[in-house]
């Protein structure tokens, strides 16, 4: 149960390009092939293991129909990474990615990471957006880019990301100590001013 | 400024009403004063007189003022004092509940508060001028808008969830809050945000997702846990609104291992401990178990509560909650309220189950908890609810458990029956046959519920056996409880009577043919059936009368003579007739209390005489309700065929997991048709192409065909044109010709056997180039796949660089820590570069 670090991600794109399957493949190892549209958001968690360390995911599986744009934009904040996911056998869905980026870029942090995801080439007879146009994509963005429908596809995308997450944790704990003293002493201050106002304001 | 205040003055003051301006002018001319004037102080001014009318004048300053004060917010944020003012006027406003000042005020509307937050949300952006007014640092501010925005929420909870969760970071700003070190702003903001997640979903998604549970277990833990005040049980409602039907965060609180953090709030007071059970600590208690019990909830969905259950097992929750049960001067309704969680804990879990069952109490002499509870259960004395409670308990304990079912019947058998020592079954055969009702009631369907679905038991417990009076000979349980039937006149007891043998009997002749022996159980069935007195109780009776006698027909083995299925079946027909049997039968799920027990696994009642049906027993009688009626109407000759069902439920399930699979095969073969199709589509292009080439090599060939033939016949008929008139010369020449025709024939067969030939060459080819294709495409797919494979490789490679990038960053670290310089590079550009 132990872990060394937890991460939450969340899974954007829009509606039916099998957000909620991949979520579902990656927590409860098994394909669904009829699944409901997701209404809000869903919740999923899995243990992974980098380096010898429990690594602990907890990923938010966004709706993607329009009418939920907006509760989806409350989950960039806190999110340390998105998977960005289109259809290869729907144009649209990739048409669109420019509108997520965007709304990705602008309610989350800067340092998110997001990897683009070309989710059902297993139907590769009826593909419409080629393999070539998503990796153009993902180079003008800087995304990391992925063709999957496998399970093992996916396991790694998600290791990768993992990866990249702990790495930023990494270097950003390489400047914590004097972070740290700051925030301690910050915070040790506050709770002196308060100290009278602490009293009268317990309710009671 | 000066006339102003003086006219303030005179207004609060009052003396002579009929000279002076009314507060509606006075209201008036401070709105305007607002609205006009340029002077920062003087709107100020304006604000903190209307904030003091506001309370008694609160029409007129809301009718009035509304509009000017969302004004003030937007356009003197500079001035935190003004927006203080506007803000306390809105929230006084807009206040949910009656001011001293307004009380004897007729005029005032109850719902004015309501009314003018209806008003003020009508422009949605006004909620974000609140919102945005939660950036503000100072004290005042922050607070009164915290207020201001749980007042508006509680007017309308539903509205204004709605625009705030299409707000950018509406619900974000607000948990942002909790995080304030004023423990003011904190506190304000628990209010708030428990009436902000009521009953919505999404806002409770989101707010878990901001770390909810982790700041929440924060403060409950340096506020003291279960000793902690009033905050720590706000905590705990925000906790429990956040988590009440919703799968999702159930499922985030499990994943999140928040339920280990919930362990220290069952820690129990010591006798030595003065405090004791405090108001405020009980309180809490009961909210944390509401918590423990939402996310066990039978109501949830079984995959939640089984993994739910195993770690509160592993985590030693279960422990400390059996701990409370066994820990003196626990008050009563903390206790019920453990017993029923303890319940919930170990529904349906072999291993939990196993666990309670394993308790001893420390008693003297020691005996199981299980018996403890079940003598509460049994004891007059004890509180109504905390006798439901141990029923609740003592039922999910039995719960798919047929161990645990087992070993409650084998403490009634001859063989165990050692008088020392008291155990369940004794104290339930007590209870059944005790003169106190409710005991009879909560014996009766405690034993009934160690028959579910459990033929070997039910045949278990027809060997038991009751020394009625001393000397006399012992008789069988059924016997009993039969004759009991028979002679108790309360119909609590008649009723659960009456379940408890429906239960025993259904699918199981032997239990159907002990009741058919007792004298005078069919003749009071018939008659409670026939009976025709009119209440709903009465109904009850009847229906549940006319059921038992229809599970005696149905599950009949004929192994009684007098009562064969086919002589009950006509004696049911003669006497009662099918239609007025079905009728009764119907009466049994029109009764109120049926309805409510089918509901909840929980009996759910606040007063005794609303203990009538329980919630197992409603789903014994949905199943079999159709299949009796079918048994009885159905002519004679072909019943036989239907003895001995497999019990419906498992029809069911059957039925369920087959409708499963044939639909995964569905989707199976639906995915496969799909692929043939576009096969099918490809292979018929293929053909088009080759019919249109060949059609085309046809129509050539026709056409030479024609060509020719067009050439012989002008021939033949030139031929006969002359032959009336042949002259040699003329013949020779016709034979040149002929030989001329016949030379020119043969070129074109030859030509057209060219053609075939060459339509032939042309038609192999074509099965040649698709040959190729096919080919090329396995080569394609064999490519692709090595492909894949190398780029797996070349992932894994990445990794493996990446782990090591993060050891040389620790060894770098380390070495920093010791001082050592070292060169700046970063390692995760680095691997970011290569991909
Ligand atoms: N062939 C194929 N079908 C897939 C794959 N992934 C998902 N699907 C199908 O695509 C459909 C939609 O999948 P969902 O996961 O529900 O889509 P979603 O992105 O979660 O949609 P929203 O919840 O509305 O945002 C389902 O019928 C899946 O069976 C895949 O890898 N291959
Ligand atoms: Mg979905």
């Amino acid at each position: 149960m132990a872990y060394a670090y937890l991460f939450k991600y969340i899974i954007i794109g829009d509606t039916g390009v099998g957000k909620s399957c991949l979520l579902l493949q990656f927590t409860d190892k098994r394909f669904q092939p009829v699944h409901d549209l997701t209404i809000g958001v869903e919740f999923g968690a899995r243990m992974i293991t980098i380096d010898g360390k429990q690594i602990k995911l907890q990923i938010w599986d966004t709706a993607g129909q329009e009418a939920f744009r907006s509760i989806t934009r409350s989950y960039y904040r806190g999110a340390a990474g998105a998977l960005l996911v289109y259809d290869i056998t729907r144009r649209d869905t990739f048409n669109h990615l420019t509108t997520w980026l965007e709304d990705a870029r602008q309610h989350s942090n800067s340092n998110m990471v997001i990897m683009l995801i070309g989710n059902k080439s297993d139907l590769e007879s009826r593909r419409e957006v080629k393999k070539e146009e998503g990796e153009a994509f993902a180079r003008e963005h800087g995304l990391v880019f992925m063709e999957t429908f496998k399970r093992e596809c996916l396991i790694l995308t998600m290791r990768r990301m993992a990866l990249r997450s702990v790495l930023s944790t990494r270097r950003q704990e390489a400047l914590a100590p004097a972070v740290r003293v700051l925030a301690v002493q910050r915070a040790g201050a506050a709770v002196r001013c308060c100290a009278a106002h602490t009293e009268r304001a317990k309710r009671g | 400024m000066d006339f102003f205040k003086s006219g303030l003055k005179t207004v609060l003051g009052a003396s002579e009403p009929g000279q002076l301006p009314s507060g509606a002018e006075t209201v008036e001319r401070l709105v305007d004063r607002v609205n006009n004037s340029t002077l920062l102080e003087d709107r100020r001014d304006a604000c903190r007189a209307l904030k003091a009318m506001s309370r008694k004048y609160r029409v007129e300053v809301g009718a009035q003022g509304i509009d000017t004060l969302k004004q003030v917010l937007e356009l003197d944020r500079a001035d935190n004092e003004t927006i203080n003012y506007a803000l306390d006027t809105l929230n006084n406003i807009m206040s949910p509940s009656q001011f001293e000042e307004e009380e004897d005020n007729p005029h005032v509307p109850m719902n004015i508060g309501e009314q003018f937050t209806e008003m003020f949300i009508k422009d949605p952006h006004n909620i974000q001028l609140v919102l945005d007014l939660l950036d503000e640092y100072d004290f005042r501010v922050r607070l009164s808008t915290v207020q201001l925005l749980t007042s508006l929420l509680t007017n309308r909870t539903k509205d204004i969830q709605e625009i705030i969760l299409v707000k950018p970071m509406g619900v974000s700003k607000m948990m942002d809050l909790l995080g304030d070190t004023r423990e003011v702003i904190r506190n304000e903001t628990l209010l708030l945000l428990i009436k902000l997640t009521k009953g919505n979903a999404n806002i409770q998604k989101i707010v878990a997702f901001e770390n909810a549970f982790d700041r929440l277990f924060e403060i409950v833990s340096s506020e003291g846990y279960s000793d902690g005040g009033i905050i720590v049980e706000d905590c705990l409602l925000l906790m429990l609104n956040l988590l009440k039907n919703n799968s999702s965060n159930i499922n985030f609180f499990k994943e999140g291992s928040y339920i280990q953090k919930t362990l220290p709030m069952f820690n129990t007071p010591s006798d030595s401990d003065d405090a004791g059970w405090s108001p405020q600590k009980v309180s809490n208690v009961h909210c944390m178990l509401q918590i423990i019990r939402t996310l066990v909830s039978p109501s949830n969905s079984a995959q939640i509560i089984s993994s739910c259950q195993k770690i509160m097992k592993n985590v030693g929750l279960l422990d400390a909650l059996c701990n409370i049960l066994m820990t003196s001067g626990v008050p009563a309704d903390i206790l019920t309220e453990t017993i029923n969680t303890v319940g919930e804990v170990v529904r349906g879990d072999v291993a939990n189950q196993d666990f309670m069952g394993n308790i001893m109490a420390p008693s003297n002499p020691p005996r199981p908890a299980i018996v403890v509870l079940l003598m509460s259960m049994v004891n007059e004395k004890q509180p109504f609810s905390l006798r439901c409670a141990v029923l609740y308990c003592f039922q999910c304990y039995l719960y798919h458990n047929e161990l645990s079912q087992a070993s409650l019947v084998q403490t009634l058998l001859p063989s165990s029956t050692d008088v020392s020592t008291l155990t369940s079954g004794q104290l339930l055969c007590g209870g059944l046959f005790s003169t106190d009702v409710l005991s009879n009631w909560f014996s009766a369907v405690a034993l009934m519920h160690a028959l579910i679905d459990n033929p070997g038991q039910k045949e278990q417990l027809l060997r038991v056996l009751l020394a009625t009076n001393v000397g006399s000979t012992p008789v069988s349980l059924l016997h009993q409880c039969t004759l009991l039937l028979q002679q108790t006149t309360k119909l609590q007891s008649k009723v659960a009577l009456l379940m408890l043998l429906s239960q025993w009997m259904s699918y199981c002749g032997a239990a159907v043919s002990a009741f058919l022996q007792v004298p005078g159980g069919v003749g009071y069935l018939v008659n409670q059936t026939c009976s025709n007195e009119h209440d709903d109780n009465e109904y009850l009776l009847q229906g549940l009368s006319a059921f038992l006698l229809a599970i005696c027909i149905h599950f009949n083995d004929d192994s009684v003579e007098s009562y064969t299925k086919d002589s009950l079946k006509q004696l049911l027909v003669k006497r009662i007739g099918v239609e007025t049997f079905t009728a009764k039968l119907s009466e049994v799920s029109k009764h109120e209390l049926y309805n409510k027990a089918a509901k909840h696994p929980q009996l759910r009642v606040k007063i005794p005489p609303e203990i009538l049906i329980d919630y197992e027993f409603c789903r014994l009688f949905k199943v079999l309700e159709s299949v009796l009626i079918q048994s009885v109407s159905i002519h004679q000759e072909n019943h036989s065929s239907e003895d001995q069902q497999p019990p419906p439920e498992d029809n069911l399930e059957q039925y369920k997991t087959l409708i499963r699979q044939q639909d995964a095969r569905l989707q199976e073969l639906m995915q496969q048709l799909d692929g043939l199709m576009q096969q099918n589509n490809a292979l018929q292009a293929a053909l088009n192409d080759s019919i249109a080439s060949n059609s085309l090599l046809k129509d050539e060939n026709t056409l030479l065909k024609a060509q020719a033939s067009a050439k012989l016949p002008s021939h033949h008929s030139s031929q006969s044109d002359q032959s009336s008139q042949a002259t040699p010369g003329q013949n020779s020449q016709s034979s040149q010709a002929t030989a001329n025709t016949d030379q020119r024939l043969s070129d074109s067969e030859n030509r057209v056997q060219a053609l075939t030939l060459e339509v032939n060459r042309l038609t192999s080819e074509l099965r040649s180039a698709l040959d190729s294709k096919q080919q090329a495409e396995v080569e394609l797919d064999r490519t692709k796949k090595a492909q894949e494979d190398m780029r797996k490789d070349q992932d894994d490679l990445l990794e493996l660089l990446a782990d090591q990038d993060m050891k040389i960053n620790e060894y770098k670290m380390k070495l920093i820590s010791m001082g050592q310089s070292v060169a700046e590079d970063t390692p995760a550009e680095n691997e970011l570069n290569l991909t």
